[in-house]
């Protein structure tokens, strides 16, 4: 078997690369802060009211960067207005449920942001519930775009919404951990978020780490025990060119090493928290590099 | 009540609905007999004249093997194009509507619908699709939007078979109506073996090969068992044609997340390019 030699063939490119591995790390971060944020007004945890301003600004910096890559990522930038066109808009599109999400969704976290600034907790509450519900969409909706492609069998599997939500929650406590560790640094004592807070928060992380390591051994699973393309593509694309953004920096650096700080006495100093929050912000970028690339790599060859 | 074909059309999923075996239908198909495929790549060249493509992308291509140990060796070969699916992913997947599913069983592309979001060329299993480079010979073509096979519908509706099929020195390429009996390939497919690429995906492709081997069919052995000259081949394309699309990475190169630093810092360098595009159309519309 295996005697044949490819001797000719014309070569393709990756129809998406850095561009929207970035756009997807960004949204999760979106994500993922907005969830705490929602803590304190929606689900009522009112220790985590302090943090909620804080929390949900950076989910809207988050996501303010992503339409600046979508729209220039097209070929024909100026026409992404067609994709809220009655006339153009597929319904059966991924992308199309993609464009809604991403437009109500940071619209919902403003008038959310609002009602926090005015401490108007009713209404917090009722837009707060609207908003993570498209938070959590708007995340759901970049593991499906991928995944709702029969030909690419690293990204068609189920587990991908469940990936992308998990490490969203986890790289957006990470950043979030730092940008407070950061804001500590600047404002008056009275207005500091207290560490122990900050502690509780990694403690969530470390929980969301555990179940991302479920995810990736089910998906190892699947993968292993998979077709020959699944197997090749696990040796070939994971193991093999992508295995710096899948071995080392998503299990290594942003799964493993967080993990023994997070169980360990480590936790107790400061420093410790946050290396692990950077690690774990770090180590998401690695998933979302392997997946949107690597789930094309192989095809470029066929 | 609906015929067998009918409800086979309706219970699949988001689909399209597809034209095969449907009375009433055509459904234009081709048939690649590879064992008249001599490789002279004919029908690249014609389709390349045919629509003026540019460099660096294909519509269709002729992918090439060496087989067996020798003595025992032969030479295969396999001309690629767009399946024109009866199921197609990529039309499925458009946001915009652009590509679609004609009613003789062409899939197609409305340049003037589509955004460059190359969706669709992420959906399609065969690499059928490409975006249309920046710098193209005629000006007045279009440019930064998906292009692909058409089946040369322009020649078969007055009558005339595909380019690539007119060129095929061998007669390899076969096209006609597969609902119309009396054609060359429903003959052909009733009393040969076809195989199609990639069937378990269920996108029913309406391109069928006589003789095809595994070896070029396959997927991950296309990149497995390229040989030495190819790999190297295509790195160096990959170096040296970035293309529009940032994520390409080299294998043996520079470390992986160091070449994807690399592409960002490259889709950047393209933004005072498209926005110069985006502000001349501005211009254009409102002064002109």
């Amino acid at each position: 078997m295996n005697e044949s030699v490819i001797t000719y063939n014309v070569f393709h490119h990756v129809a998406w690369g850095t561009t929207i591995s970035v756009y997807f790390w960004l949204v999760g971060a979106s994500a993922g802060s907005f969830v705490i944020s929602s803590f304190g007004w929606v689900f009522g945890i009112k220790r985590y009211k302090p943090l909620a301003l804080t929390a949900s600004v950076t989910a809207i910096a988050m996501l303010l960067i992503v339409p600046i890559l979508l729209i220039w990522d097209l070929g024909r930038p100026l026409r992404f207005l067609y994709l809220m066109l009655p006339g153009y808009w597929h319904a059966t599109g991924p992308m199309s449920w993609g464009t809604a999400l991403i437009f109500s969704y940071p619209i919902a976290m403003l008038i959310y942001t609002y009602f926090v600034v005015k401490n108007n907790p009713l209404w917090a509450k009722i837009v707060g519930i609207v908003s993570i519900v498209l938070a959590l969409s708007t995340h759901w909706y970049t593991g499906v775009v991928m995944e709702l492609n029969p030909g690419r069998f690293l990204n068609h599997t189920a587990l991908a919404p469940l990936l992308f939500l998990t490490g969203a929650f986890i790289s957006g406590i990470g950043l979030l951990i730092l940008i407070l560790w950061i804001q500590n640094m600047f404002v008056a004592i009275k207005n500091r978020i207290e560490w122990a807070l900050i502690e509780e928060m990694a403690q969530y992380m470390m929980y969301g780490l555990v179940f991302d390591a479920f995810l990736l051994f089910l998906d190892f699973m699947q993968t292993l025990y998979g077709s020959h393309s699944e197997v090749m593509g696990h040796e070939i694309v994971l193991m093999g060119v992508f295995r710096f953004p899948y071995l080392w920096l998503e299990m290594v650096i942003g799964l493993i090493i967080p993990f023994f700080i997070l169980v360990s006495p480590i936790k107790k100093f400061k420093a410790g928290i946050i290396l692990a929050a950077l690690l774990v912000a770090v180590g998401v970028y690695g998933m979302r590099v392997w997946w949107v690339m690597g789930g094309q790599y192989l095809q470029t060859f066929y | 009540m609906p015929d067998s074909h009918e409800k086979t059309r309706r219970s699949y999923g988001l689909q399209t609905a597809g034209t095969k075996g449907v009375a009433g239908t055509k459904r234009y198909a081709m048939i690649i007999d590879l064992r008249k495929c001599i490789g002279c790549r004919s029908c690249m060249v014609a389709c390349k004249a045919e629509f003026g493509i540019p460099l660096g992308v294909w519509r269709t291509w002729v992918k090439e093997g060496d087989k067996g140990r020798y003595p025992n060796t032969k030479r295969i070969f396999m001309p690629r194009l767009c399946n024109h699916c009866d199921y197609p992913v990529c039309v499925r997947n458009c946001p915009t509507q652009a590509t679609f599913k004609h009613k003789d069983g062409f899939v197609l592309q409305r340049y003037n619908r589509c955004i460059g979001c190359r969706t669709c060329m992420v959906a399609c299993p065969y690499n059928a699709r490409h975006l249309i480079p920046a710098k193209r010979t005629d000006g007045n073509l279009p440019t930064m939007v998906v292009d692909k096979c058409t089946f040369c519908i322009h020649r078969v509706k007055k009558g005339i078979v595909p380019s690539c099929v007119q060129a095929c020195v061998g007669g390899a390429r076969i096209f006609g109506d597969m609902n119309d009996p009396n054609s060359e390939v429903a003959k052909l497919a009733s009393k040969e073996t076809l195989t199609v690429l990639k069937p378990e995906l269920g996108t029913s492709p309406s391109v069928s090969y006589i003789g095809g081997d595994w070896e070029l069919m396959d997927e991950p052995h296309s990149y497995t068992n390229r040989s030495t000259g190819l790999k190297e081949e295509f790195n160096d394309f990959k170096r040296n044609h970035k293309g529009d699309a940032f994520g390409d990475i080299i294998e043996g190169g520079d470390s992986t997340m160091k070449q994807v630093g690399q592409n960002m810092n490259g889709f950047l360098h393209t933004i005072p390019h498209k926005a110069k595009n985006v502000f001349d159309a501005f211009v254009n519309f409102l002064f002109k």
